[in-house]
């Protein structure tokens, strides 16, 4: 009877060994993929990969790739390109061949390790969109770690030149620049305001003469107050004058809120930063969860609804898919997921959707890493605007989601790439000491106009272009 | 049979590790002090642990609530300043209306390194004093936020008295292991 008992323990303890063991990637397992197929891979000299940019310059693609800090292991990596070990700062890619993506440049960033360093946020925009722009140019707007934004001329990619800086900040961080009238929304940790990350709005029309036009918060967190400070911004979407809405996510993981803002009223309206004029702008906030952020908040506004088609009123929605940051290794937090707002009466924004990969599909808790969305691609070309949706999921790697009817998001595809020798473990601790598992961290997804997905890895795994296949591929209308 | 002592060890070793999470999981000692239940509603971090202690015993009543917050705090410069203490202390769930008397000081509690801060706050009942503490251990926090009717001295006197009982240091140092 002794026997059989012990048998049967050590069954069930093998058994859930070997369920978690076989969760976890190894070196030489092939990819997860389903209606999602690799085309090329950059290994971006293994630095923790953050923003992701595709822009179609001349007859050419070229993706600029943000980069966190360096790791304990390695804080400066070398680059194989000019042999000197280099603060992660912004690769420089041609995808113009997605099968054979060509690295072309690396700008060193702030010396610092993990979200200390680096140059995480990117964005590009012509000299010939920008109303004084050097219609020669292309200006590649940057953060520099957390102490400042600088602007690139990147016209050419393999020799870029700095044009500008704004420092002397406590941090920085996801921002946004509109090209059609040179307006940027910086997420700035100004010295005197009372958080890390709020808003410094620039006229950067001439990216070498920035000219400041307002700091924006909320009420709180400006200089001098008092009391309780509400939390921090993460990064605003202008949908531009033509949309006259901004909309900016607050909250990462936690106590996470939408705040949809009047542009007009934001850039014209009175700019000293006291509660009254914070709150001049704001149209509506939306809160989440309290266990839930607010990572990025990106606005489909005016997307008609094939339910609704026949309804006399309201057949056509503005729509807000919000996705939270998963921060914490092996589900070590309240899931964060996506969701989606329905703010067409802009005063009573109300959630009407949510999506999340079944943990189960793949024991995501037990691979290792965090598990969770993390952000979504942020082009708004048509080839997928309003129809699919690609969200960075950390170890469920990256999902397509069919959300022409954002009522009923659904999953149609997902690609988890492999791990290499490159991708950094991420531990827990247990009893006191580090546990750590290595999983791919798929961190943030952009794409282009060609339909072409990018995803890249905060474990240092590099760069994942891919394309759609079958039933996803069908619901872009691609060929 | 041979199993059998396979079982005994079993049992023992769970026997100690259960022994292990009741001493670090058991109230202080000290006879001043008495838990009570977490009085705030949910936010986005779980609920932790309150404490009393009662006018006779501190000479002013005080209550402090502790709890560790993950992947709160920058992994390498810790807490920064005075405005971090502000934001991250839980002051805040006490009153949202608070003003911070000066400027905060260096704090080590339970072996990490964080700032201390006094303030007044607003309450129903009229003003009382306020200590906020954030304390970090790499990217993690531990909060600690109390209240008092007395003044700022001896409220914080109390509360880091209480904080380095080795009950507490015990509790805080598991806590911020994820136990």
């Amino acid at each position: 009877m002794g026997g059989r008992v012990t048998a049967v323990c050590c069954t069930f303890l093998l058994v859930l060994l070997a369920d978690g063991a076989s969760a976890q990637q190894k070196i030489g397992d092939p990819p997860e993929a389903s209606n999602m197929r690799l085309v090329g891979t950059s290994d971006l000299q293994a630095r923790s990969a953050y923003q992701p940019t595709i822009h179609h310059q001349g007859d050419k693609w070229i993706a600029y790739i943000g980069h966190h800090g360096g790791t304990d292991d390695i804080p400066d990596p070398v680059n194989p390109m000019t042999d000197k070990a280099e603060p992660n700062g912004t690769s420089i890619v041609d995808v113009t061949d997605p099968a054979h993506p060509k690295y072309l440049r690396h700008i060193p960033g702030q010396e610092g390790k993990y979200e200390s360093g680096g140059a995480q946020m990117v964005r590009i925009c012509d000299g010939k969109d920008l109303p004084k722009g050097d219609r020669n140019a292309v200006y590649m707007l940057r953060t520099f770690g957390s102490e400042a934004h600088e602007i690139w001329n990147v016209a050419d990619p393999a020799n870029p030149v700095l044009v500008t800086r704004i420092g002397g900040l406590k941090d920085t961080h996801k921002n946004f620049w509109e090209c059609e009238t040179g307006i940027a929304f910086l997420v700035s940790g100004a010295p005197d305001w009372r958080t890390r990350r709020m808003t410094q709005i620039y006229d950067l029309s001439d990216p070498a003469q920035p000219k400041k036009i307002r700091d924006f918060g909320l009420p709180g967190q400006e200089p001098g107050a008092t009391g309780a400070v509400p939390t921090e911004l993460h990064g605003p979407i202008s949908t531009g004058p033509k949309g006259n809405r901004v909309y900016f996510g607050y909250g990462t993981d936690k106590g996470g809120f939408l705040q949809i803002v009047d542009r007009d009223k934001l850039l014209n309206g009175p700019k000293e930063p006291t509660p009254d004029n914070l709150k001049f702008p704001e149209i509506a906030r939306m809160p989440l969860s309290a266990m839930n952020g607010a990572h990025t908040v990106f606005p489909m506004p005016d997307m008609p609804i094939a339910e609704f088609a026949h309804d006399k009123d309201g057949k056509s929605r503005d729509i807000v898919m919000i996705v939270d940051e998963a921060i914490q290794n092996e589900c070590g937090e309240a899931r964060q997921m996506v969701w989606f707002a329905d703010v067409t009466t802009e005063a009573r924004p109300m959630l009407i959707s949510s999506y999340t990969v079944p943990e189960a599909s793949g024991s995501f808790c037990e691979r290792g890493g965090r598990f969770g969305s993390h952000s979504s691609n942020e082009s708004m070309a048509p080839v997928y605007y309003k129809k699919l949706a690609f969200i960075a999921f950390f170890n469920a790697g990256v999902r397509a989601l069919d959300i022409r009817d954002p009522y009923h998001p659904r999953e149609v595809g997902y690609f988890i790439p492999a791990i290499t020798a490159a991708t950094d473990k991420r531990c827990v601790t247990i009893d006191g000491k580090d546990r750590c598992k290595v999983a791919i961290q798929t961190n943030n997804v952009e794409t282009d106009e060609r339909g072409y997905i990018y995803a890249v890895d905060r474990a240092n795994t590099g760069l994942h272009v891919l394309e759609l296949t079958g039933a996803a591929r069908a619901v872009a209308g691609l060929p | 049979m041979r199993s059998w002592p396979v079982i005994a060890v079993m049992f023992l070793a769970l026997g100690g590790l259960s022994a292990v999470a009741g001493y670090e999981m058991a109230p202080p000692r000290a006879a001043q002090w008495r838990e009570i239940a977490w009085p705030f509603p949910r936010d986005g971090w779980p609920a932790s642990r309150a404490f009393r202690c009662g006018a006779a015993e501190c000479g002013t009543e005080v209550e402090v609530y502790l709890r560790p917050k993950f992947g709160f705090c920058n992994c390498d410069s810790g807490v920064g300043d005075d405005d971090e203490v502000d934001r991250v202390s839980d002051v805040d769930m006490i009153s949202p209306r608070f003003v911070p008397r000066k400027t905060g000081d260096v704090v080590d509690v339970a072996d990490m390194r964080g700032r201390i801060r006094a303030y007044d706050i607003e309450m129903p009942g009229g003003k009382r004093t306020a200590i906020g503490i954030a304390a970090s251990h790499r990217c993690d926090l531990m909060a600690v936020a109390a209240q008092g009717g007395g003044d700022a001295a001896q409220v914080q006197r109390a509360t880091l008295k209480f904080l380095e009982s080795r009950e507490m240091k015990t509790w805080m140092t598991a806590a911020m292991e994820g136990r």
